[in-house]
């Protein structure tokens, strides 16, 4: 049979726009997206949505930071990255053109921090840079060319000389560079 | 708390917006019924004779706390749908949205800076056409047309057009006689004022409020691999090969690089040289080609000449090709050079391409000024500028249409179809933008010569905006040097200030101040020099008047400015040790916080 599509209630609607950064034919997409995504499971009505199905959209299929965002803002016990639907919804209210500049790099810095630690250390950095520059021999960095960035971006971005970048100097950072809010965008 | 505990508590108080509906509510229900039990407690403390009005005055109180609640939550629902209306009404918003998701954000500046100029288009239509083409069509129509309307008018904006209102010939200064008397010379003069003193306000406004945003903050360490690698990355896009472009491109960036050797310093001073030449070069064949006297002014002889009318279309159609060929000559001298940093290629080749527009530009304001005005054969003059001004615009426009569909969609089918290794052509900002501030610089020139003007210029942008949009989505691909939009974004309204809206005013200045204007029409006919109204008009105020004294004692006196000057220089001085003084302050804060992030290390140990 076709697809359940079930109507969002309108004050559902309403909550939702009041509490996330989205306009309400915003949160509609999202809905009609989300539920094309459940339709799709095989299995009985379950309200999470598996990272490999997040990972079909288009917006997310060739987004180096895919597997980070799942992981970011998914609430699931399971730390398999599942997203439910007000997952999702948080997901694009960070990604949204209203969002402020403090929740875009709050959340900017939980997608680096590749190990969860709360800082940027050198092996998250590198893995960044890794994901950045492309995985083909000629574009990969070699070890010394690494090494040589990576005390440059220490340099340049910690202020307490700690060998790590936490949230504070990160957003220092961030707070000056006005391309950030327009590039961390992400719209259905 | 480690940091995970306070990434949760973080999260459980306020970033986790969704999951909190049911607490609001319930705090903002409570919140109303404890307030209302407060006040029925204080009611019946004060234990008043009036039970039964007091009774019902709770009573009131009772039904009006059972409204609030669902009436601030009404009052919130009405101003999120007031928000949502007005997306609606700003024009474009929606296309506006799609193409910053699909191209990223350095090709939606050239969007939003067309939305941009069609506003300073808007206003001066409204303001020209409310104060001085309505009391000229109403009052005093000086229609004398001595040809019927033809097709080609609409090219070259003589014969029907020329004792229109569309020109500077067609308006008189007549005081119109009616209740409040409107002086019409006082009302073109004070018009266009207006009208170039707030462009300018508005300018220097978005100037300096951009360069600070952009410029300013991004001194110290900011400007090197640390901004790169966490600010640059646009998730907006979502094309893969876009993608795969980008992470090249940044992987290039990251890569050390050396090699500033004579070779390279050689070739830079070729390519600038050729430059020059090239620009020198086409200011001069305009320079000939416009007083070339048979050229010139053979049309104003014969109106009813066809031929001699078409041949006033050579020199903007001359003036719209060398627009044209001479950056794709730029941009293939700038391929023998080799560049460490993309962002300065964009740079230079900028910088090449607004001398020579603003060369050509300067040539013909010359030829306008210097040679139109003292030649008896010319009628008006200021109209014959006015309709060179917008014979250059509408070539202009019509070469823009051409310009999409050969350099755009044919280039495309070449590109996929011929010769598969030219790729689909590339959405060129610098350029576009360019030619933009190219438009409005003329748009501006022409405002005192022709007050309409404008209504050809909002139309130019709107169809401009469609047709690039489609061409857009049809054709071009992102271009690959994407990153500091925000900054190349600020060069572009630098860039509309300076040479361009610098030099139109600078150009209207000089016609108002000294040139004298044509003796036989428009509404400064018989004065010395346009200015010279402002003479006449203070002169016949009442004696003591506070705009006569304001003119005599304080424009007009040079000690005032000296003292301006003074002042300003005092206050420009002051900012800058107060500049000098934060630096150093940063410095030591920053001093401060490494002995104390230190001096935590040392006692946790």
């Amino acid at each position: 049979m076709g697809g359940t599509s079930s109507k969002l209630p309108k004050d559902l609607l309403s909550e939702y726009q009041e509490l996330t950064f989205l306009t309400k034919q915003e949160i509609l997409m999202a809905h009609k997206i989300f539920s094309e995504l459940q339709d799709r499971e095989n299995g009985p009505y379950s309200s999470r949505v598996s990272m490999e199905k997040i990972h079909t959209l288009p917006e997310l299929k060739s987004n180096p930071f895919r597997k980070r965002i799942c992981h970011v803002f998914s609430t699931s016990d399971m730390k398999d990255g599942s997203l439910s639907f007000e997952d999702f919804l948080d997901l694009l209210s960070a990604f949204s053109d209203s969002a402020t500049l403090e929740i875009k790099s709050h959340y900017a810095f939980r997608i680096f921090d590749f190990d969860d630690d709360g800082t940027l250390d050198a092996r998250d950095l590198e893995k960044l840079v890794n994901s950045l520059t492309g995985e083909t021999d000629d574009t990969r960095l070699t070890g010394e060319e690494m090494r040589q960035l990576i005390s440059n971006i220490l340099e340049e971005s910690d202020i307490d000389k700690d060998g790590t970048v936490n949230l504070s100097e990160f957003q220092h950072v961030i707070s000056r560079s006005p391309d950030f809010v327009s590039s961390f965008k992400i719209v259905l | 708390m480690s940091a995970r505990a306070r990434f949760q508590a973080i999260r459980s108080l306020h970033m986790n917006r969704v999951n909190s509906v049911k607490l609001s509510k319930t705090i903002l229900a409570a919140d109303c019924r404890q307030q209302v039990s407060q006040v029925k407690s204080e009611m019946q403390f004060l234990n008043t004779d009036l039970s039964l009005s007091s009774f019902t005055f709770l009573k009131v109180l009772h039904d009006i706390s059972g409204l609030i609640s669902p009436l601030f939550q009404s009052f919130r629902r009405f101003r999120a749908s007031l928000a949502s209306a007005r997306q609606h009404l700003i024009i474009w918003q929606g296309t506006l949205k799609e193409i910053g998701g699909r191209f990223g954000t350095s090709v939606l500046s050239y969007f939003l800076f067309l939305k941009w100029l069609l506003k300073f288009n808007l206003f001066s239509l409204i303001v020209n056409f409310c104060f001085i083409t309505i009391p000229q069509i109403v009052h005093a129509p000086n229609i004398s047309s001595i040809t019927g309307f033809r097709g080609l008018e609409l090219l070259t904006g003589v014969g029907y057009f020329n004792q229109t209102v569309l020109f500077y010939g067609g308006y008189n200064g007549e005081v119109i006689v009616s209740k409040p008397a409107y002086n019409m010379q006082l009302a073109y003069f004070f018009t266009v004022a207006a009208y170039l003193v707030l462009c300018g306000v508005s300018l220097i406004y978005s100037m300096s409020r951009s360069f600070q945003k952009n410029f300013v903050l991004e001194t110290g360490p900011v400007s090197g691999g640390a901004w790169r690698l966490l600010c640059s990355w646009d998730f907006s896009v979502v094309n893969a090969k876009a993608i795969q472009y980008n992470k090249n491109n940044l992987a290039i960036q990251l890569k050390v690089h050396t090699c500033s050797c004579l070779l390279h310093l050689s070739l830079h001073l070729l390519a600038w040289l050729l430059s020059l030449g090239l620009a020198l070069g086409s200011g001069a064949g305009i320079y000939f080609l416009g007083t070339d006297p048979e050229l010139a002014f053979s049309f104003n002889h014969d109106p009813s000449d066809l031929g001699a009318e078409a041949s006033t279309l050579l020199l903007p159609v001359v003036v719209s090709l060398i627009n044209l060929i001479v950056p794709l000559l730029y941009s293939l001298i700038s391929k023998i050079e080799s560049y460490s940093n993309p962002r300065t290629k964009i740079y230079i080749s900028i910088v090449r391409n607004v001398i020579l527009k603003m060369s050509i530009l300067g040539i013909l304001c010359f030829y306008w000024l210097n040679f139109v005005p003292n030649n008896i054969s010319v009628g008006c003059w200021e109209s014959f500028v006015g309709q060179s001004v917008y014979r250059l615009l509408i070539i202009d426009f019509i070469f823009c249409l051409l310009g999409i569909f050969f350099g755009e969609f044919l280039r495309n089918v070449i590109g996929t179809m011929c010769i598969q290794s030219l790729g689909v052509p590339e959405f060129d900002i610098a350029r576009n933008v360019l030619d933009l501030i190219y438009a409005q610089t003329l748009a501006w020139i022409g405002i005192y010569f022709s007050p309409l003007l404008p209504v050809m210029q909002v139309l130019k942008l709107f169809i401009i905006f469609y047709m690039k949009k489609i061409s857009l989505s049809m054709n071009c691909q992102p271009p690959k040097h994407t990153g500091r939009a925000a900054q190349i974004q600020t060069v572009f309204i630098a860039l509309l200030f300076f040479p361009s809206f610098v030099g139109a005013l600078s150009m209207v200045a000089f016609t108002v101040w000294s040139l004298k204007p044509s003796g036989q029409c428009g509404p400064f006919q018989g004065l010395d020099t346009p200015f010279h109204i402002i003479f006449n008009w203070t002169d016949s105020l009442p004696e003591n008047h506070w705009v006569g004294w304001i003119f005599e004692n304080i424009l007009r006196s040079e000690l005032f400015y000296y003292l301006i000057s003074l002042i300003v220089l005092v206050i420009t001085y002051f900012l800058w040790q107060i500049t000098q003084g934060r630096k150093q302050l940063i410095k030591t804060l920053r001093e401060g916080i490494v002995n104390v992030s230190a001096e935590i290390v040392r006692t946790s140990l």
